[in-house]
């Protein structure tokens, strides 16, 4: 066994050589592109966490935010609420104003109203005890003579059962407002003798006028406070029909 | 007739420059790993494929290996340890060519890796710890060890050559013997234990150089657990 010098020289060349080549060829490809790899996901990485973190100040943000709108919207909904009472307020205050002033107005016209009522009613009265002396007037007989005919006119038309049931009633007076003239009264107590009864004169203010016969039986009415009575019944039912 | 690893035999004559097999096979394991490198190399994306995959894979294994073992940047130990690596585990799996000794079962070839790793060792031990201090760790622990770490310096590197040297040859042995005793296909197991036994090597050779490195940077001896490959190694065929 020998040891060949050039071989040893030769393969120290060789693997010199080789390890320049590889170096270039391979390990540095490699090793630059792992590195470049290694980079890039650090890179990543790194926007990642950038990312997260602007993420995470977004989202702080976003509460912020959400917190401030919540205050506002606190805000101004507590001033709504304010606005809203305070205009509900005005309208009540307008209201009640309004409302006084449609209660004087309706007082005002309520007053006027009642007061032109009673216009009308003194007018309408003033009219009805107009009409209602117009027609008893119309009705009565001229003096106490009259009244003392149409007495005995009356007693002539009535029945005979009826007369005799007033006549024998007792108590028989003739009835005037003040004293009768003497040829009146003879006059009446004529009428009355022609069926047999006698009757004392009195004397009833009410009457106004007129000559009336009254017995415990009933009543012959014959006066002026009567007729303007039955003129005034039978006008107030004719304004009640109508 | 097999001839025997421990003969060289010239493969051709360049003028006076005796060109013998060993080398041409040097060459051809040279231009292999070039243009695989270069093949391997030529696309190189951000996203892998599954060749590159598994040649960042070596590399960041290497890195590791080396980051293990010396502390710091990996990157100034990575092309040679890698090119030990690779050139030894190619120069040993040669022998699965017919009618191809491996280089490295010519003592020449494993002298001159040896002698790269010596230099190598004294180099970035010079650069890293100066000439001064470099020259004091011959004195640790004691001056009374200069002799036995001098000895040693030398001892160790030619441990390393001989190592591979004996392993692979021996390898080579076996199987001419077998194969001029017993026929064509017997020695196909022994064939596929050297390509176990080459890989192995390949390893220790390259482990052993990077410890052999990193002992000269740090100043420090070899770690007990990092030269136990060495002590195991022994054992082997």
């Amino acid at each position: 066994m020998t040891f060949d010098w050039t071989t040893f020289a030769l393969q120290l060349v060789n693997v010199l050589v080789l390890l320049a080549i590889l170096r270039h060829f391979l390990f540095r490809p490699v090793a630059a592109i792992i590195a470049k790899r290694r980079a890039e996901t650090q890179a990543a990485l790194d926007a990642a966490n950038t990312a997260r973190a602007e993420a995470e100040a977004a989202t702080a943000r976003a509460h912020t935010e959400a917190e401030a709108s919540a205050a506002a919207r606190a805000g101004v909904l507590e001033k709504a609420e304010a606005d809203a009472e305070e205009q509900r307020r005005k309208l009540l205050s307008s209201a009640h104003a309004e409302a006084e002033r449609i209660i004087a107005e309706g007082r005002a016209a309520l007053t006027r109203d009642e007061a032109a009522a009673t216009a009308r009613r003194m007018a309408q009265l003033r009219d009805l005890a107009a009409a209602v002396a117009t027609r008893a007037l119309a009705a009565q007989p001229a003096g106490p003579q009259g009244y003392a005919d149409r007495l005995a006119a009356t007693l002539r038309a009535m029945t005979d059962s009826e007369r005799a049931a007033l006549l024998k009633g007792g108590n028989l007076q003739l009835v005037s407002p003040d004293d009768l003239p003497a040829a009146t009264l003879k006059a009446a107590q004529d009428a009355l003798s022609n069926y047999g009864a006698t009757a004392q004169l009195t004397q009833d203010p009410d009457l106004i006028a007129g000559l009336e016969l009254r017995s415990d039986s009933g009543v012959l009415r014959n006066s002026l406070a009567h007729d303007l009575d039955q003129i005034s019944s039978a006008m107030q039912d004719d304004r009640a029909s109508a | 007739m097999i001839e025997s690893p421990l003969t060289m035999t010239t493969a051709f004559t360049f003028g006076p420059l005796a060109v013998t097999w060993p080398v041409v096979v040097t060459w051809g394991v040279m231009a292999l790993l070039t243009v695989g490198s270069i093949l391997a190399t030529r696309r190189l994306s951000t996203r892998p494929g599954p060749v590159q995959a598994v040649i960042e894979l070596v590399v960041e294994t290497l890195d590791g290996e080396i980051q293990a073992t010396i502390p710091g940047d990996p990157a100034r130990f990575r092309a040679l340890i890698g090119t030990l690596l690779l050139f030894v585990l190619c120069a040993n799996w040669s022998s699965l060519v017919p009618g191809v000794e491996p280089p490295t079962a010519h003592l020449e070839t494993d002298a001159a890796l040896a002698a790269i790793v010596f230099a190598a060792g004294v180099g970035w031990g010079i650069r890293a710890q100066g000439l001064g201090g470099w020259l004091a760790s011959f004195a640790r622990p004691s001056w009374v060890m200069i002799p036995l770490n001098l000895v040693e310096q030398v001892t160790r590197h030619f441990s390393l050559m001989v190592r591979l040297f004996g392993n692979v040859m021996s390898g080579v042995f076996v199987v001419g013997i077998v194969l001029s005793l017993a026929g064509l296909l017997v020695p196909i197991p022994l064939m596929a234990l050297d390509l176990l036994t080459g890989a192995v090597q390949a390893y220790i050779f390259a482990t052993l150089a990077l410890v052999f490195i990193g002992s000269a940077v740090t100043g420090e001896g070899p770690p007990r657990e990092t030269a136990a490959p060495a002590s195991r190694q022994k054992d082997t065929p």
